[in-house]
């Protein structure tokens, strides 16, 4: 099982959602992405795709308006 | 300070203030009252609702603080646009609109315990906003409006403006994302 974290701190919509996107194409099942962000429209527009593709999904707020957006690959 | 500590922690869990402050709206609810304000903007200002437009104004007066003048240039020419000019800035329903906006959102913002200033990443974040600020912020003008004073404003008050606005806007956002993945992936 493989971690994968992406830096997206300072960047706006949809910038961490296209990243997120292409880095699962490379990832294997069961990988983990963690995606950190502090745009709060990433915090919806990202586990919104995440899930609709069928992917774990847990958000957590790490500090005042900084969010990691953690996915494991399902399928 | 501990005590109001513990209070403000325990706050931080109370469901009510999640549900009112901490979670953003659902883009029904958000649509719902955009249209229930704007109407009202309608009905209380005479004029609908706009945001691009009154920057100019900003401008203008900043310009004229500065010691210039904006009597010659065609945008201000019009009898009405030098009345708003002369009236001033607190007088302005417009600006006071804006600043409502502003400190709404600083509001919002520190209510959720979400402020935080972003760091800038690379130059091309720096680059990318003063060129889209300046491409958008003209196109707003000689357009008449903005994506709320054109489009919004012009669709809500069944002008057929507002949906050439929205086709042309339309490629406008597919042009601008595929500059988007070119140079920020």
């Amino acid at each position: 099982m493989k971690e994968v974290v992406i830096d997206s701190l300072g960047e706006a919509c949809p910038i961490p959602l296209v990243k997120a996107q292409n880095a699962m194409k490379e990832m294997e099942i069961g990988d983990v992405l963690i995606v950190q962000i502090d745009h709060s429209c990433a915090m919806k527009n990202l586990p919104e795709w995440a899930r609709k593709e069928g992917h774990n999904v847990e958000i957590e707020e790490v500090d005042d308006a900084e969010w990691e957006v953690i996915i494991e690959k399902a399928k | 300070m501990d005590g109001l500590k513990a209070v403000l922690n325990k706050l931080r869990d109370n469901e009510v203030y999640k549900q009112w402050f901490k979670n953003p709206l659902t883009y029904v609810m958000g649509a719902v009252l955009l249209s229930i304000l704007q109407i009202a903007t309608l009905a209380v200002t005479g004029n609908p609702w706009g945001v691009s437009g009154v920057f100019a104004n900003w401008g203008a007066w900043i310009f004229e603080a500065l010691g210039g003048s904006v009597d010659k240039w065609y945008y201000f020419s019009s009898a009405g646009a030098q009345n708003t000019l002369q009236q001033g800035f607190l007088n302005h329903t417009g600006s006071m609109r804006n600043l409502g906006i502003i400190v709404g959102a600083l509001f919002a913002t520190l209510m959720a315990s979400q402020f935080k200033i972003k760091k800038i990443k690379n130059k091309k974040q720096i680059i990318a906003a003063i060129f889209g600020g300046l491409l958008m912020g003209y196109g707003a003008r000689i357009g008449f409006g903005c994506n709320i004073g054109a489009l919004y404003s012009g669709i809500s008050s069944l002008s057929l403006s507002g949906w050439i606005f929205g086709l042309a806007m339309f490629f406008g956002a597919m042009v601008g994302s595929k500059l988007l993945v070119k140079f920020f992936m």
